[in-house]
Protein backbone atom coordinates (compact mmCIF):
# COMPACT_ATOMS: atom_id res chain seq x y z
CA UNK A 1 0.00 0.00 0.00
CA UNK A 2 1.54 3.40 -1.13
CA UNK A 3 1.90 5.97 1.83
CA UNK A 4 1.09 9.36 1.40
CA UNK A 5 3.51 11.34 -0.42
CA UNK A 6 3.98 15.32 -0.11
CA UNK A 7 2.15 17.33 2.88
CA UNK A 8 1.53 20.42 1.23
CA UNK A 9 -2.22 20.93 1.93
CA UNK A 10 -3.58 20.21 5.98
CA UNK A 11 -6.30 18.17 5.03
CA UNK A 12 -7.38 14.52 6.23
CA UNK A 13 -5.28 11.51 4.65
CA UNK A 14 -4.97 8.17 6.43
CA UNK A 15 -2.22 7.74 8.99
CA UNK A 16 1.41 7.00 7.25
CA UNK A 17 2.58 3.48 7.69
CA UNK A 18 1.22 0.57 8.64
CA UNK A 19 -2.35 0.99 9.32
CA UNK A 20 -5.48 -1.04 9.67
CA UNK A 21 -7.70 1.32 7.50
CA UNK A 22 -9.44 -1.09 4.90
CA UNK A 23 -7.41 -0.79 1.48
CA UNK A 24 -11.17 0.29 0.14
CA UNK A 25 -11.16 3.51 2.24
CA UNK A 26 -7.50 4.73 1.48
CA UNK A 27 -8.44 4.49 -2.27
CA UNK A 28 -11.68 6.42 -1.98
CA UNK A 29 -9.44 9.10 -0.02
CA UNK A 30 -7.01 9.09 -2.32
CA UNK A 31 -9.17 9.43 -5.26
CA UNK A 32 -11.29 12.45 -3.58
CA UNK A 33 -7.64 13.98 -2.96
CA UNK A 34 -6.49 13.73 -6.30
CA UNK A 35 -9.94 14.80 -7.63
CA UNK A 36 -10.18 17.97 -5.36
CA UNK A 37 -6.24 18.20 -5.99
CA UNK A 38 -7.34 18.20 -10.11
CA UNK A 39 -9.49 20.85 -10.02
CA UNK A 40 -7.77 23.27 -8.18
CA UNK A 41 -4.51 23.02 -10.26
CA UNK A 42 -6.51 23.06 -13.54
CA UNK A 43 -8.19 26.38 -12.31
CA UNK A 44 -4.64 27.48 -11.41
CA UNK A 45 -2.45 26.68 -14.61
CA UNK A 46 -4.96 25.91 -17.02
CA UNK A 47 -6.07 22.45 -18.57
CA UNK A 48 -3.19 22.55 -21.24
CA UNK A 49 -0.48 23.53 -19.20
CA UNK A 50 -1.47 20.65 -16.35
CA UNK A 51 0.72 17.20 -16.04
CA UNK A 52 0.13 14.25 -14.73
CA UNK A 53 3.09 14.87 -12.58
CA UNK A 54 1.26 18.31 -11.17
CA UNK A 55 -1.82 16.38 -10.08
CA UNK A 56 0.27 13.58 -8.57
CA UNK A 57 2.35 15.64 -6.54
CA UNK A 58 -0.51 17.95 -5.49
CA UNK A 59 -2.40 15.00 -4.08
CA UNK A 60 0.49 13.50 -2.93
CA UNK A 61 -0.04 10.17 -4.67
CA UNK A 62 1.99 7.69 -6.72
CA UNK A 63 2.14 7.52 -10.72
CA UNK A 64 1.68 3.86 -10.43
CA UNK A 65 -1.59 4.98 -7.87
CA UNK A 66 -2.70 7.48 -10.63
CA UNK A 67 -3.00 5.18 -13.34
CA UNK A 68 -4.52 2.33 -11.60
CA UNK A 69 -7.60 4.95 -10.88
CA UNK A 70 -7.29 7.18 -14.61
CA UNK A 71 -6.06 6.40 -17.64
CA UNK A 72 -4.95 9.74 -18.30
CA UNK A 73 -5.43 13.28 -17.54
CA UNK A 74 -8.56 14.04 -19.53
CA UNK A 75 -10.56 11.26 -17.33
CA UNK A 76 -9.08 12.09 -14.58
CA UNK A 77 -10.13 15.90 -14.81
CA UNK A 78 -13.79 14.36 -16.88
CA UNK A 79 -14.34 12.63 -13.08
CA UNK A 80 -12.62 15.74 -10.85
CA UNK A 81 -15.77 18.07 -13.13
CA UNK A 82 -18.41 15.84 -12.48
CA UNK A 83 -17.50 15.96 -8.50
CA UNK A 84 -17.89 19.93 -8.73
CA UNK A 85 -21.13 19.55 -10.44
CA UNK A 86 -21.99 16.93 -8.58
CA UNK A 87 -21.44 19.01 -5.20
CA UNK A 88 -23.23 22.45 -6.57
CA UNK A 89 -26.36 20.29 -7.71
CA UNK A 90 -26.86 19.46 -4.21
CA UNK A 91 -26.57 22.56 -2.48
CA UNK A 92 -28.79 24.23 -4.74
CA UNK A 93 -31.18 21.20 -4.46
CA UNK A 94 -30.70 21.81 -0.38
CA UNK A 95 -31.95 25.47 -0.44
CA UNK A 96 -34.62 24.75 -3.38
CA UNK A 97 -36.34 21.93 -1.04
CA UNK A 98 -36.09 24.23 2.11
CA UNK A 99 -38.28 26.47 0.56
CA UNK A 100 -42.30 26.50 -0.16
CA UNK A 101 -43.55 27.78 -4.33
CA UNK A 102 -41.83 27.69 -7.11
CA UNK A 103 -40.27 31.33 -7.36
CA UNK A 104 -39.51 31.03 -3.34
CA UNK A 105 -37.37 27.66 -4.21
CA UNK A 106 -35.69 28.78 -7.47
CA UNK A 107 -34.98 32.09 -5.86
CA UNK A 108 -33.39 30.03 -2.66
CA UNK A 109 -31.61 27.72 -5.31
CA UNK A 110 -30.36 30.62 -7.58
CA UNK A 111 -28.97 32.34 -4.00
CA UNK A 112 -27.40 29.15 -3.28
CA UNK A 113 -25.70 28.51 -6.33
CA UNK A 114 -24.54 32.19 -6.84
CA UNK A 115 -22.75 31.91 -3.57
CA UNK A 116 -21.06 28.76 -3.87
CA UNK A 117 -19.53 30.27 -6.98
CA UNK A 118 -18.39 33.75 -5.30
CA UNK A 119 -17.04 31.31 -2.76
CA UNK A 120 -14.09 29.72 -5.20
CA UNK A 121 -13.54 32.38 -8.20
CA UNK A 122 -11.10 30.45 -9.92
CA UNK A 123 -13.41 26.54 -9.60
CA UNK A 124 -16.36 28.86 -11.08
CA UNK A 125 -14.15 30.02 -14.53
CA UNK A 126 -13.17 26.82 -14.52
CA UNK A 127 -16.30 25.03 -14.34
CA UNK A 128 -19.31 27.52 -16.49
CA UNK A 129 -15.85 29.68 -19.19
CA UNK A 130 -12.62 27.29 -19.82
CA UNK A 131 -14.03 23.66 -19.40
CA UNK A 132 -14.13 24.02 -22.89
CA UNK A 133 -10.35 24.32 -23.01
CA UNK A 134 -10.24 20.43 -21.93
CA UNK A 135 -12.25 19.31 -25.30
CA UNK A 136 -15.34 18.10 -26.63
CA UNK A 137 -15.64 15.87 -24.03
CA UNK A 138 -15.61 18.55 -21.53
CA UNK A 139 -17.80 20.41 -23.17
CA UNK A 140 -20.73 17.96 -23.04
CA UNK A 141 -20.21 17.18 -19.32
CA UNK A 142 -20.61 20.88 -18.82
CA UNK A 143 -23.99 21.06 -20.96
CA UNK A 144 -25.00 17.34 -18.96
CA UNK A 145 -24.18 19.55 -15.99
CA UNK A 146 -27.08 22.12 -16.68
CA UNK A 147 -29.43 19.63 -18.02
CA UNK A 148 -29.21 18.42 -14.15
CA UNK A 149 -30.91 21.51 -13.01
CA UNK A 150 -33.96 21.01 -15.34
CA UNK A 151 -36.63 19.61 -12.71
CA UNK A 152 -35.72 22.77 -11.19
CA UNK A 153 -36.90 25.03 -14.20
CA UNK A 154 -39.48 22.66 -14.82
CA UNK A 155 -41.47 23.09 -11.53
CA UNK A 156 -42.61 26.88 -13.44
CA UNK A 157 -44.70 24.91 -15.88
CA UNK A 158 -47.11 23.94 -13.27
CA UNK A 159 -46.89 27.73 -12.04
CA UNK A 160 -47.14 29.36 -15.13
CA UNK A 161 -50.63 30.47 -16.13
CA UNK A 162 -50.31 28.82 -19.58
CA UNK A 163 -47.56 26.00 -18.59
CA UNK A 164 -49.17 23.82 -21.46
CA UNK A 165 -48.58 26.12 -23.92
CA UNK A 166 -44.94 26.41 -23.59
CA UNK A 167 -42.34 24.77 -25.51
CA UNK A 168 -40.73 21.84 -24.76
CA UNK A 169 -37.21 23.40 -24.40
CA UNK A 170 -38.22 26.19 -22.08
CA UNK A 171 -36.19 24.98 -18.94
CA UNK A 172 -33.21 24.78 -21.80
CA UNK A 173 -33.63 28.16 -22.67
CA UNK A 174 -34.17 29.45 -18.87
CA UNK A 175 -30.88 27.29 -17.97
CA UNK A 176 -29.02 28.96 -21.00
CA UNK A 177 -30.43 32.53 -19.57
CA UNK A 178 -28.67 31.86 -16.16
CA UNK A 179 -25.87 30.52 -17.56
CA UNK A 180 -25.16 33.38 -20.22
CA UNK A 181 -25.46 35.95 -17.27
CA UNK A 182 -23.28 34.29 -14.48
CA UNK A 183 -20.65 33.56 -16.83
CA UNK A 184 -20.58 37.01 -18.64
CA UNK A 185 -19.73 38.08 -15.02
CA UNK A 186 -17.03 35.03 -15.01
CA UNK A 187 -15.29 36.59 -17.66
CA UNK A 188 -15.28 39.97 -16.46
CA UNK A 189 -13.45 38.95 -13.71
CA UNK A 190 -16.24 39.60 -11.27
CA UNK A 191 -16.99 36.27 -9.30
CA UNK A 192 -17.29 38.20 -6.46
CA UNK A 193 -20.02 39.98 -7.23
CA UNK A 194 -22.26 36.97 -8.20
CA UNK A 195 -24.94 37.18 -5.33
CA UNK A 196 -25.54 40.62 -6.89
CA UNK A 197 -26.89 39.20 -9.87
CA UNK A 198 -29.06 37.32 -7.97
CA UNK A 199 -32.62 39.59 -9.09
CA UNK A 200 -31.47 39.28 -12.71
CA UNK A 201 -30.76 35.33 -12.47
CA UNK A 202 -34.39 35.17 -10.61
CA UNK A 203 -35.62 37.68 -13.58
CA UNK A 204 -34.07 35.05 -16.10
CA UNK A 205 -35.74 32.10 -14.56
CA UNK A 206 -38.90 32.85 -14.14
CA UNK A 207 -39.56 35.08 -17.38
CA UNK A 208 -39.71 32.34 -19.77
CA UNK A 209 -43.21 30.52 -17.46
CA UNK A 210 -44.67 34.11 -16.03
CA UNK A 211 -43.41 36.91 -18.67
CA UNK A 212 -41.43 39.68 -17.78
CA UNK A 213 -44.33 42.50 -15.47
CA UNK A 214 -44.68 39.17 -13.28
CA UNK A 215 -41.29 37.92 -13.07
CA UNK A 216 -40.32 42.11 -11.99
CA UNK A 217 -42.99 41.66 -9.49
CA UNK A 218 -41.61 38.35 -8.09
CA UNK A 219 -38.48 39.50 -8.17
CA UNK A 220 -39.52 42.62 -6.02
CA UNK A 221 -41.16 40.76 -3.86
CA UNK A 222 -37.94 40.04 -0.99
CA UNK A 223 -35.46 42.60 -2.38
CA UNK B 1 0.75 21.62 -53.87
CA UNK B 2 0.86 24.63 -55.79
CA UNK B 3 -1.93 23.63 -57.81
CA UNK B 4 -4.16 26.71 -56.70
CA UNK B 5 -1.52 28.97 -58.13
CA UNK B 6 -1.75 27.89 -61.42
CA UNK B 7 -4.99 29.67 -62.27
CA UNK B 8 -2.27 32.60 -61.57
CA UNK B 9 -0.57 34.64 -64.18
CA UNK B 10 3.40 34.29 -62.65
CA UNK B 11 3.31 38.36 -62.37
CA UNK B 12 -0.02 38.05 -59.89
CA UNK B 13 2.18 35.80 -57.82
CA UNK B 14 3.83 38.23 -55.27
CA UNK B 15 0.80 40.35 -55.02
CA UNK B 16 -2.43 39.37 -55.44
CA UNK B 17 -1.69 36.10 -54.82
CA UNK B 18 -0.28 36.30 -51.82
CA UNK B 19 -3.45 38.10 -50.11
CA UNK B 20 -5.92 35.43 -51.48
CA UNK B 21 -3.40 32.24 -50.31
CA UNK B 22 -3.80 33.75 -46.76
CA UNK B 23 -7.43 33.42 -47.23
CA UNK B 24 -7.42 30.21 -48.66
CA UNK B 25 -5.45 28.83 -45.68
CA UNK B 26 -7.81 30.64 -43.23
CA UNK B 27 -10.71 28.84 -44.54
CA UNK B 28 -9.24 25.82 -44.47
CA UNK B 29 -8.57 26.15 -41.02
CA UNK B 30 -12.45 27.06 -40.68
CA UNK B 31 -13.26 23.67 -42.51
CA UNK B 32 -10.22 21.77 -40.74
CA UNK B 33 -11.16 22.60 -37.25
CA UNK B 34 -14.65 21.61 -37.91
CA UNK B 35 -14.57 18.45 -38.91
CA UNK B 36 -10.93 16.99 -36.65
CA UNK B 37 -11.57 19.92 -33.66
CA UNK B 38 -8.88 22.30 -32.60
CA UNK B 39 -6.71 19.75 -30.34
CA UNK B 40 -6.01 17.37 -33.49
CA UNK B 41 -5.65 20.09 -36.26
CA UNK B 42 -2.11 20.63 -37.72
CA UNK B 43 -0.51 22.96 -39.61
CA UNK B 44 0.16 20.05 -41.86
CA UNK B 45 -3.71 18.95 -42.20
CA UNK B 46 -4.40 23.25 -42.89
CA UNK B 47 -1.77 23.26 -45.55
CA UNK B 48 -3.41 19.98 -47.66
CA UNK B 49 -6.40 21.57 -47.39
CA UNK B 50 -5.51 24.63 -48.39
CA UNK B 51 -3.28 23.62 -51.57
CA UNK B 52 -0.82 25.93 -49.89
CA UNK B 53 3.24 25.17 -48.93
CA UNK B 54 4.73 25.45 -45.49
CA UNK B 55 6.64 28.19 -45.83
CA UNK B 56 3.72 30.13 -47.17
CA UNK B 57 1.72 29.55 -44.10
CA UNK B 58 4.34 30.20 -41.77
CA UNK B 59 5.18 33.65 -43.98
CA UNK B 60 1.60 34.82 -43.03
CA UNK B 61 1.25 32.98 -39.36
CA UNK B 62 3.37 32.50 -36.50
CA UNK B 63 2.21 29.27 -35.61
CA UNK B 64 -1.59 27.04 -35.82
CA UNK B 65 -3.09 29.41 -32.84
CA UNK B 66 -2.31 32.74 -34.88
CA UNK B 67 -3.99 31.55 -38.14
CA UNK B 68 -6.61 30.32 -35.89
CA UNK B 69 -7.51 33.07 -34.71
CA UNK B 70 -7.08 35.51 -37.78
CA UNK B 71 -9.55 32.62 -39.53
CA UNK B 72 -11.92 33.24 -36.33
CA UNK B 73 -11.68 36.76 -37.12
CA UNK B 74 -12.89 36.25 -40.65
CA UNK B 75 -15.56 33.94 -39.74
CA UNK B 76 -17.10 36.16 -37.25
CA UNK B 77 -16.96 39.08 -39.95
CA UNK B 78 -18.69 36.54 -43.00
CA UNK B 79 -21.39 35.81 -40.29
CA UNK B 80 -22.00 39.14 -39.58
CA UNK B 81 -22.04 40.34 -43.37
CA UNK B 82 -24.49 37.70 -43.79
CA UNK B 83 -27.26 38.43 -40.96
CA UNK B 84 -26.96 42.39 -41.29
CA UNK B 85 -27.51 42.09 -45.17
CA UNK B 86 -30.55 39.98 -44.16
CA UNK B 87 -32.11 42.21 -41.03
CA UNK B 88 -31.53 45.60 -42.29
CA UNK B 89 -34.66 47.09 -44.33
CA UNK B 90 -36.94 44.91 -42.45
CA UNK B 91 -39.23 47.15 -40.79
CA UNK B 92 -39.43 46.39 -37.28
CA UNK B 93 -37.24 45.03 -34.59
CA UNK B 94 -39.40 41.50 -34.66
CA UNK B 95 -38.97 40.90 -38.21
CA UNK B 96 -34.80 42.47 -37.99
CA UNK B 97 -34.56 39.60 -35.33
CA UNK B 98 -36.24 36.67 -36.71
CA UNK B 99 -34.46 37.60 -39.65
CA UNK B 100 -31.57 37.83 -38.13
CA UNK B 101 -31.40 34.71 -36.01
CA UNK B 102 -32.99 32.65 -39.20
CA UNK B 103 -29.62 33.81 -41.30
CA UNK B 104 -27.29 31.97 -38.79
CA UNK B 105 -29.06 29.20 -38.46
CA UNK B 106 -29.42 28.26 -41.99
CA UNK B 107 -25.90 29.44 -42.44
CA UNK B 108 -25.26 26.95 -39.51
CA UNK B 109 -26.99 23.89 -41.28
CA UNK B 110 -25.61 24.89 -44.73
CA UNK B 111 -21.95 24.86 -43.33
CA UNK B 112 -22.15 21.99 -40.14
CA UNK B 113 -17.97 22.70 -40.38
CA UNK B 114 -18.20 26.71 -40.22
CA UNK B 115 -20.69 26.26 -36.99
CA UNK B 116 -18.96 23.39 -35.22
CA UNK B 117 -15.75 25.64 -35.23
CA UNK B 118 -17.56 29.03 -34.54
CA UNK B 119 -19.32 27.75 -31.67
CA UNK B 120 -17.97 24.55 -30.12
CA UNK B 121 -14.15 24.36 -31.43
CA UNK B 122 -13.44 28.03 -30.48
CA UNK B 123 -13.61 27.13 -26.80
CA UNK B 124 -10.62 24.47 -27.11
CA UNK B 125 -8.03 27.01 -28.80
CA UNK B 126 -7.22 28.99 -25.83
CA UNK B 127 -8.44 32.19 -23.55
CA UNK B 128 -8.08 34.74 -26.12
CA UNK B 129 -10.09 33.16 -28.81
CA UNK B 130 -12.62 32.58 -26.41
CA UNK B 131 -12.92 36.19 -25.96
CA UNK B 132 -13.03 36.68 -29.63
CA UNK B 133 -16.47 34.35 -29.43
CA UNK B 134 -17.50 35.91 -26.48
CA UNK B 135 -16.98 39.28 -28.23
CA UNK B 136 -19.29 38.43 -30.88
CA UNK B 137 -21.93 36.64 -29.00
CA UNK B 138 -22.39 40.79 -27.48
CA UNK B 139 -22.41 41.78 -31.00
CA UNK B 140 -25.25 40.42 -31.78
CA UNK B 141 -26.58 40.98 -28.60
CA UNK B 142 -26.39 44.23 -29.09
CA UNK B 143 -28.91 43.95 -31.79
CA UNK B 144 -31.29 42.90 -29.57
CA UNK B 145 -31.70 45.75 -27.44
CA UNK B 146 -34.06 46.94 -29.64
CA UNK B 147 -36.89 44.62 -28.30
CA UNK B 148 -37.06 47.00 -25.35
CA UNK B 149 -39.60 48.57 -27.44
CA UNK B 150 -42.14 46.28 -27.43
CA UNK B 151 -42.51 46.14 -23.56
CA UNK B 152 -44.63 48.89 -23.11
CA UNK B 153 -42.58 51.23 -21.16
CA UNK B 154 -42.11 48.39 -18.24
CA UNK B 155 -38.67 48.75 -16.76
CA UNK B 156 -36.77 45.56 -18.06
CA UNK B 157 -33.46 44.17 -15.95
CA UNK B 158 -30.06 46.29 -17.96
CA UNK B 159 -29.01 42.68 -19.09
CA UNK B 160 -31.72 41.46 -20.61
CA UNK B 161 -29.89 41.01 -23.61
CA UNK B 162 -27.77 38.59 -22.18
CA UNK B 163 -30.58 36.26 -21.79
CA UNK B 164 -31.92 36.39 -25.05
CA UNK B 165 -28.49 35.36 -26.10
CA UNK B 166 -27.63 32.93 -23.38
CA UNK B 167 -30.89 31.15 -23.88
CA UNK B 168 -30.69 30.95 -27.86
CA UNK B 169 -26.97 30.20 -27.92
CA UNK B 170 -27.32 27.55 -25.26
CA UNK B 171 -30.28 25.96 -27.73
CA UNK B 172 -27.98 26.09 -31.07
CA UNK B 173 -24.74 24.88 -28.71
CA UNK B 174 -26.50 21.92 -27.48
CA UNK B 175 -27.33 20.92 -31.24
CA UNK B 176 -24.02 21.12 -32.50
CA UNK B 177 -22.41 19.44 -29.91
CA UNK B 178 -24.51 16.59 -30.61
CA UNK B 179 -24.04 17.10 -34.03
CA UNK B 180 -27.35 17.98 -35.54
CA UNK B 181 -26.54 20.95 -37.88
CA UNK B 182 -28.92 20.22 -40.39
CA UNK B 183 -32.00 20.09 -37.90
CA UNK B 184 -30.94 23.73 -36.95
CA UNK B 185 -33.77 25.43 -39.12
CA UNK B 186 -36.52 23.16 -37.59
CA UNK B 187 -35.28 24.39 -34.46
CA UNK B 188 -36.30 28.22 -35.29
CA UNK B 189 -39.34 28.52 -33.91
CA UNK B 190 -38.14 27.79 -30.19
CA UNK B 191 -35.16 29.84 -30.96
CA UNK B 192 -37.54 32.97 -31.33
CA UNK B 193 -39.42 31.81 -28.68
CA UNK B 194 -36.22 32.14 -26.44
CA UNK B 195 -35.02 35.29 -27.82
CA UNK B 196 -38.46 37.15 -27.37
CA UNK B 197 -40.26 35.57 -24.17
CA UNK B 198 -38.08 38.45 -21.88
CA UNK B 199 -39.21 41.06 -23.72
CA UNK B 200 -42.53 40.18 -24.39
CA UNK B 201 -43.79 37.38 -22.24
CA UNK B 202 -44.62 33.52 -23.00
CA UNK B 203 -48.11 34.28 -24.62
CA UNK B 204 -46.89 36.81 -27.05
CA UNK B 205 -43.73 34.85 -27.45
CA UNK B 206 -45.42 31.65 -28.32
CA UNK B 207 -47.89 32.95 -30.58
CA UNK B 208 -44.69 34.32 -32.73
CA UNK B 209 -43.36 30.39 -32.70
CA UNK B 210 -46.74 29.34 -33.84
CA UNK B 211 -46.40 31.71 -36.52
CA UNK B 212 -42.79 30.51 -37.64
CA UNK B 213 -43.80 27.47 -37.13
CA UNK B 214 -46.07 27.32 -39.58
CA UNK B 215 -44.64 29.40 -42.57
CA UNK B 216 -41.08 27.07 -42.17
Amino acid sequence: MPAARGQKRERWRPPRGRHRLPPEVIARSQRERLLEAAIRIVAEKGYAATTVADLTREAGISRTTFYAMFDDKEACFLAAYDNVAEALVRRISLAYEAEEGWPRRARAGLAALLEALAEEPAVARLALVDVGAAGPAAQRRYRAALQRLTPFFDEGRDFAPDGRNLPANTSRMAIGAVAGLISDELTEGRAEYLPKLLSEVLFATLVPYIGPAAAAREVGEKD
Amino acid sequence: MMKVLRSFQPTWDGLMASESRRDLILAAMIRVVGSKGYKETSVADVIEEAGTSRTTFYKHFEDKHECFLAAYEMLVEQVFAEVTSNCDGAESWLQRVENGLATIVKLFALDPELARTAVVEVAAAGAEARQLHWNAVARFTEYLEGGRELSDGRELPENISLMSAGAVSGLIFDELLAGRAAQLPALLPDLLFAMLVPYIGPRAAAEEMRRVAATT
